[in-house]
C-alpha cells in the first residue's frame, strides 16, 4: 500500500462570530484522516459542512486551533509563514472561483510565473521557458502568455489556476471545487486535465466539491462531511454502491438520474429541514434531527468514526453492507 | 386532437446592440408548451436560454436590446404588449422564479408581507384573507411553522426555504404558466431534490404548465416532458425527454451528455467538446456548432433547419447528418 502523504489528526478550526450571534462555531470540528501518496481523495457534503475550511487548514492558509497536520512526515500545524514557504511549493491549492482566483491586472505568463519568481527558483529565462511549458501542458499556446484572464473563458481561467499551482512542482493538489463553475463540456475538459497531469507527475489530490457525480468520477476514496465532521470514509465505489451512514444514503438518493439510468435499487430518501447551522449543531450524532433512524441513544450520544476492513462510519445504527460484485468493482 | 397550446412561441429573436457591433443572443427559437405540459430547456452558459424568457416576458429593459417575432400566451400576443398589461399578466396567469431568489424579494419586508401584496395587486381581496392564503401558502410549500415564520425577513431564511418562499409567491395567483430559470443550480443537492418534488407536486395538483430552464440534464430527466436543446441562441434538437436523453440525434447533444460523468465509469477519459461556444458575434452562416463538429461537412455552411430526421415525427433536431448514419457517428464520440 502507499505511504501516507498527508495526514490530519483531531484537526478543529474554529471562528468567533461577532454581531447578534456572539460565539465561536467549529466549522471544522475534530477530523482526521490520511491522504495516501498518488491517490485522489474526494470530499463532499452540503454547503457549509466545513469542506472549505478544511482544505484551508490542510493547505495551512489558515491556522488550526487545535489538532496536527503532518505533510511529508513533519508536522505544519505550528510552523509560522516564513517555515511554511518550502512546505507551499510541494502543497498547493486551486480554487473554485476561475473569475476571481486570478488578478485581472497581471498578464497570464506573470501570474504563472509569480511562485516561481518568489521562490527565486531560477533566472528570468529559466521561469520563461517553465512558463511556456506550463501553458502548453494545460492546453495553451506559449504565445497566450502576454493577455490578460479577461481576455479567457471560464475553463480556461481554471487551467490557469492549474498551470499556476504546478509551477513549483507540488506532490499534493488540495482542488477546491475546482469545476463548479464551469458548464459539463468545460468541467470534462478540466477533469480530463487533471487526470493526466496526475498520471504524469504522480500527483496526489484532494478533491472538494459537492457534486457527487463529479466526485465519484475522480477519486479513490470519499470522506462524506457533516456539520464541520466526517460522517463517512470510504473506497469510492464501495461508498457509492453500498453507503453505511445515512447522510450519504441520502445525499446518493438526491442525485438526478439521467433517464433511463436510475439505478433501481437505490431507495429514494428525501431530507427533510436544512442543515443546521455549525453555530447551533445538535446534540449527540449531528444529523439526527433529520435522520429516518434516529432512536434515543443518537440523540444524546456522539457516534465516533469507527473503522472496520477501511471503511469508517459514525453512526450508531449504520445500513448493512451490501457485498459488490466482482462486475461492481469494475476498473 | 390535442387543444392549442398554452404557449406558441414563433421565430422569436432578440438582438443587443454593444459597441463591438450586435450581439445576437436569441436566433429564431420556436417552439410550444401544451397544458399542463413540463418543458425542459437546456443548454450551457450563454446559449440564451434566460434572454428568450425575459424577452417574451418584458424583462428586458435594456435600450439596445431588439425583440422580434412572436409569442402568443393563450391566443394572446406577448411580444409588443404594452408594459402595463404584461406586468399585470405576469405574477398573474404567469409566474417566472429565478436562480436568485434575492432577485425577486425585497430584503425590508417581511416574506408574508410580500406574499400579501403580491395577491392584492392581483386580486381584489382583504388584508386579514390574504395574510391567510399567504400563510396557507408557505405551508403548501413546505416552510414549518408557518405562521410564525410568515413574519420573518428573507435574510433570515436559507437558500432553500427562500426558494421556497418565491415559489410560495409565485403560485399566490395560481398562475397557468411557471417559468423557472436555474431554479435549483445554487442548492445542494438535497434542497434542489425536495424543490423538485415541490414543483413537481403543485404542477400536478393545479395542472399548470412549467417551463424549466436548466444546465443539468439529470434535472431535465427527472422533470421534463418534452426538453429542447439551445444552442448558441438556436434549438438545436428537441423532442421527448426519453427521446432526447436516450437517443439524442445532434452532435453538440451528443457531447453535452457525453461529458457527464456516470456511475460506474470512474476514472475514465470524458468525451469533450472540443473548441469553445462561438462568441457572441457569430456570424449567422450556417451551423452554429460547425466549428466544433467533428461531422462537419461542406453542407454544414449553410444552416440546418429544426426538422424530423428520424422515424419520430416529434423528434427534431437541427443537423445536416442523414438520419440513419446518426447511431453509428455517435458511437465514435463516446
Ligand atoms: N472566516 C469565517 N468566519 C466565520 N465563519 C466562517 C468563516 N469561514 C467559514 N465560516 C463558516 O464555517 C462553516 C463552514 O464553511 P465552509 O466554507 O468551509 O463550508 P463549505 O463546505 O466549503 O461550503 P460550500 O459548499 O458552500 O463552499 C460555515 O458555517 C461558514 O459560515
Ligand atoms: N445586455 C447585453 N448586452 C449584450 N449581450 C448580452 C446582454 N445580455 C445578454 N447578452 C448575451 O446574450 C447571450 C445569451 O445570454 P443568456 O443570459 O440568455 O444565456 P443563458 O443561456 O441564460 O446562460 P446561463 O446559463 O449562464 O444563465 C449571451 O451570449 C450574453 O452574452
Ligand atoms: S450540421 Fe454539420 S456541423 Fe452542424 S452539427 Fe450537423 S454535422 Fe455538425
Ligand atoms: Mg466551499
Ligand atoms: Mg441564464
Amino acid at each position: 500500500m502507499s505511504e501516507t502523504i498527508l495526514r490530519a489528526d483531531d484537526v478543529v478550526k474554529q471562528f468567533a462570530l461577532r454581531g447578534r450571534h456572539r460565539g465561536t462555531i467549529k466549522a471544522v470540528d475534530g477530523v482526521s484522516l490520511e491522504v495516501k501518496a498518488g491517490e485522489t481523495l474526494g470530499i463532499v457534503g452540503e454547503s457549509g459542512c466545513g469542506k472549505s475550511t478544511f482544505g484551508q487548514c490542510l493547505t495551512r492558509l489558515v491556522d488550526v486551533t487545535s489538532g496536527t497536520i503532518q505533510f511529508e512526515g513533519t508536522d505544519i500545524s505550528k510552523l509560522s509563514r516564513r517555515q511554511l514557504r518550502p512546505v507551499r511549493s510541494r502543497l498547493q491549492m486551486v480554487f473554485q472561483d476561475p473569475y476571481s482566483s486570478l488578478n485581472p491586472r497581471m498578464r497570464v505568463g506573470d501570474i504563472v510565473a509569480e511562485p516561481m519568481r518568489i521562490h527565486k527558483t531560477g533566472d528570468r529565462r529559466a521561469i520563461q521557458a517553465r512558463v511556456a511549458d506550463l501553458l502548453e501542458r494545460v492546453g495553451f499556446d506559449a504565445s497566450m502568455a502576454g493577455r490578460f484572464p479577461h481576455e479567457f473563458s471560464g475553463g480556461q481561467r481554471q487551467r490557469i489556476g492549474i498551470a499556476r499551482a504546478l509551477a513549483l512542482n507540488p506532490s499534493v493538489l488540495v482542488a477546491d471545487e475546482p469545476v463548479s463553475a464551469l458548464d459539463v463540456s468545460v468541467q470534462a475538459q478540466v477533469l480530463n486535465l487533471l487526470a493526466d497531469l496526475q498520471d504524469e507527475f504522480g500527483l496526489t489530490y484532494v478533491f472538494i466539491a459537492h457534486d457527487l457525480g463529479v466526485v465519484e468520477h475522480v477519486s479513490d476514496r470519499v470522506a462524506v462531511m457533516y456539520l464541520g465532521e466526517i460522517v463517512e470514509l470510504a473506497d469510492a465505489e464501495e461508498l457509492y454502491a453500498s453507503p453505511a451512514h445515512h447522510y450519504t444514503a441520502a445525499l446518493l438518493s438526491a442525485i438526478p438520474q439521467l433517464d433511463g439510468e436510475a439505478e433501481p435499487e437505490r431507495e429514494r430518501i428525501v431530507l427533510t429541514g436544512d442543515v443546521p447551522s455549525p453555530a447551533n449543531k445538535p446534540s449527540g450524532c449531528p444529523f439526527h434531527p433529520r435522520c429516518p433512524a434516529a432512536t434515543e441513544i443518537c440523540r444524546t450520544e456522539h457516534p465516533v468514526l469507527h473503522e472496520e476492513g477501511g471503511r469508517a462510519v459514525a453512526c450508531h445504527h449504520p445500513l448493512p453492507l451490501r457485498v459488490l460484485s466482482s462486475a461492481e468493482r469494475g476498473a | 386532437m390535442p387543444a392549442a397550446p398554452l404557449l406558441e412561441v414563433d421565430d422569436l429573436r432578440v438582438a443587443f446592440r454593444t459597441r463591438d457591433g450586435v450581439v445576437n443572443a436569441v436566433n429564431g427559437l420556436s417552439f410550444t408548451v401544451g397544458r399542463g405540459e413540463v418543458l425542459g430547456i437546456v443548454g450551457e452558459s450563454g446559449s440564451g436560454k434566460s434572454m428568450a424568457m425575459y424577452s417574451m416576458m418584458g424583462l428586458l429593459d435594456n435600450p439596445n436590446a431588439t425583440v422580434t417575432g412572436s409569442a402568443r400566451f393563450e391566443g394572446t400576443e406577448l411580444i409588443g404588449m404594452p408594459l402595463p398589461k404584461l406586468n399585470r399578466l405576469r405574477g398573474s396567469s404567469i409566474a417566472m422564479i429565478f436562480q436568485d431568489p434575492m432577485t425577486a424579494l425585497t430584503p425590508v419586508y417581511t416574506v408574508g408581507w410580500q406574499i400579501v401584496e403580491q395577491i392584492r395587486t392581483h386580486e381584489k381581496v382583504s388584508s386579514q384573507a390574504a395574510w391567510k392564503r399567504a400563510i396557507a401558502l408557505l405551508d403548501e410549500v413546505g416552510i414549518p411553522d408557518a405562521a410564525r415564520r410568515a413574519k420573518s425577513y428573507p435574510h433570515e431564511f436559507s437558500g432553500g426555504m427562500r426558494q421556497r418562499v418565491m415559489i410560495a409567491m409565485s403560485l399566490a395567483c395560481h398562475p397557468s404558466l411557471l417559468i423557472a430559470d436555474e431554479p435549483t443550480t445554487a442548492l445542494d443537492v438535497t434542497t434542489q431534490r425536495q424543490i423538485l418534488e415541490l414543483i413537481r407536486d403543485l404542477q400536478a395538483k393545479y395542472g399548470s404548465s412549467v417551463i424549466m430552464i436548466t444546465h443539468d440534464m439529470g434535472v431535465i430527466s427527472e422533470i421534463a416532458d418534452r426538453v429542447i436543446v439551445m444552442y448558441a441562441g438556436r434549438a438545436v434538437e428537441l423532442g421527448g425527454k426519453s427521446q432526447v436523453v436516450r437517443s439524442p440525434r445532434h452532435p453538440y447533444t451528443w457531447g453535452l451528455l457525453g461529458a457527464i460523468p456516470r456511475p460506474g465509469q470512474r476514472g475514465q477519459r470524458l468525451a469533450t467538446i472540443p473548441g469553445l461556444p462561438p462568441g457572441p458575434h457569430d456570424d449567422q452562416i450556417g451551423c452554429p456548432f460547425r466549428s466544433r463538429c467533428r461531422f462537419a461537412m461542406d453542407e454544414c455552411s449553410e444552416m440546418p433547419q429544426l426538422r424530423a430526421t428520424g422515424e419520430a415525427a416529434d423528434h427534431l433536431d437541427a443537423c445536416w447528418l442523414s438520419g440513419d448514419a446518426r447511431k453509428s457517428l455517435r458511437g465514435e464520440i463516446a
